[in-house]
């Protein structure tokens, strides 16, 4: 009795997983085959010798698989190098903006150092894992849809022409990267010292204070920030393009001076700082006339020299094509 | 390592034996043994699905034998599975050939 019921379950489990059309088909040619196993192995078909074949037989589900001429892999190989290009994509260049974004917003929103850099490292975890997590199910879903219908059928054959253009490394990727990372730090840390008024007048208790002149949120603020975030632009556009050419060049240059030449005028008519803050920074010490021109100086020249180094590299470009 | 570079090369034999032998129809476990004894080593489990999707491919053809005390599937090769093997025998036998002369040059 008990030997039935062990091929009876095994053969169960096998068909259950199945198709309903050849479930039965299939379960009577099983029943048969391991009871034709089995006497073979030992006529008096003992419950040992059903055991020994059952085990030879191995996992229901394999054998289903088999059976059901269905993939045991989740993406298989013509899926997987997209996968792994898409894969790399959004978490080496969606994931960093969708972070940046998240914490420009708690920095707008005048939250803590703390709170900034626990959003930043919570949306890497979530919007990270999610992003693995949805693209791995959409790919198995499209795995599963073409499987059966023509494993070696390819959206578009690969040719020739697939191959990307050899490039050489490109040396001042990393600095545009790091010039875009530093100015969209820049433009944070100008509008946190605004919402958080991070400063205290005379020591932990006193008085938040803005470090810049508050005054500046009504006027020429802006366009220094604009003309940041136009640099930051410019900069990762360098990255993508792999360079500048002229036209990229001079939209730099006019972003540059965007941010620039409100800078210097501010410094110039000594309107940067927050008084408040000058006053209780400096103490009895008054900030000398020079210092500010030569700050005016500092913000000219190094923007001036920007400007140029980018129209030096997009020269060479710009001849070639 | 000699191991999985054995079945490698056996996977696509398994194929061309059965249709070989199905001249004549048979019955999975009959089968089995035949190619067991005959030097073909497979597994109840690849050889059973396997058959299965030669039918579903065409190139088998199958009937219930219920005379006997215990009913089983009979397998034979369909008139597209005979066509199939000459081909197959064609391109075992053109292998069998190339490796040959490379082994031979080779030494």
């Amino acid at each position: 009795m008990s030997t039935t019921t062990l091929t009876e379950r095994y053969v169960h489990e096998v068909v259950r997983r199945i198709p309903a059309g050849q479930r039965d088909d299939v379960a009577a040619e099983l029943r048969g085959t391991i009871a034709d196993t089995v006497e073979a192995r030992e006529p008096a078909a003992t419950d040992e010798a059903e055991r020994d074949v059952l085990t030879e037989m191995g996992d229901p589900a394999l054998l289903a698989a088999r059976y059901a001429d269905r993939p045991t892999v989740l993406i298989g190989p013509d899926l997987y190098p997209t996968y792994i290009r898409v894969l790399v994509l959004l978490l080496t260049a969606v994931l960093p903006v969708v972070t940046a974004v998240a914490v420009v917003l708690d920095v707008i929103d005048g939250a803590g150092l703390g709170t900034v850099i626990g959003t930043g490292i919570g949306t890497v975890i979530t919007v990270g894992a999610q992003m693995v997590a949805w693209l791995t199910v959409v790919f198995a879903l499209v795995e599963r849809a073409q499987g059966s219908a023509a494993p070696e059928r390819r959206a578009s054959p690969w040719s020739p022409d697939d191959l990307p253009e050899h490039r050489p490394s490109d040396r001042g990727g990393v600095g545009a990267c790091a010039a875009a990372i530093g100015n969209a730090l820049l433009i944070g840390l100008i509008v946190w010292q605004h919402t958080a008024a991070p400063y205290r007048a005379g020591g932990a208790g006193g008085d938040r204070l803005q470090v810049l002149d508050p005054g500046l949120w009504s006027g020429w603020i802006w366009p220094i920030l604009a003309g940041l975030a136009g640099v930051v632009v410019l900069e990762l556009v360098r990255v993508a393009a792999r360079g500048w050419t002229v036209q990229r060049a001079a939209w730099y240059a006019a972003a540059e001076a965007l941010f620039a030449l409100p800078l210097a005028w501010v410094l110039y008519r000594q309107e940067f700082f927050n008084p408040a803050f000058l006053t209780d920074f400096n103490g009895d010490w008054t900030t000398p006339d020079s210092f500010y021109t030569a700050a005016v100086l500092v913000v000219l020249a190094v923007s001036a020299g920007a400007v140029i180094t980018r129209f030096r590299e997009a020269r060479p470009f710009a001849a070639r094509g | 390592m000699i191991l999985s570079q054995t079945q490698e090369l056996r996977r696509g034999t398994v194929v061309l034996a059965c249709l070989a032998l199905l001249e004549r129809p048979q019955y999975g476990y009959a089968l089995l043994e035949t190619l067991n004894d005959a030097g073909v080593a497979v597994d109840g489990n690849t050889l059973y699905p396997l058959l299965r999707r030669l039918e579903k491919q065409g190139l088998l053809s199958s009937e219930w034998n219920t005379e006997e005390s215990r009913p089983r599937k009979f397998y034979r090769v369909s008139p597209e599975g005979s066509r199939v093997r000459t081909g197959l025998v064609r391109e075992w036998q053109d292998l069998v050939d190339s490796i040959a002369r490379l082994t031979q040059e080779n030494r």
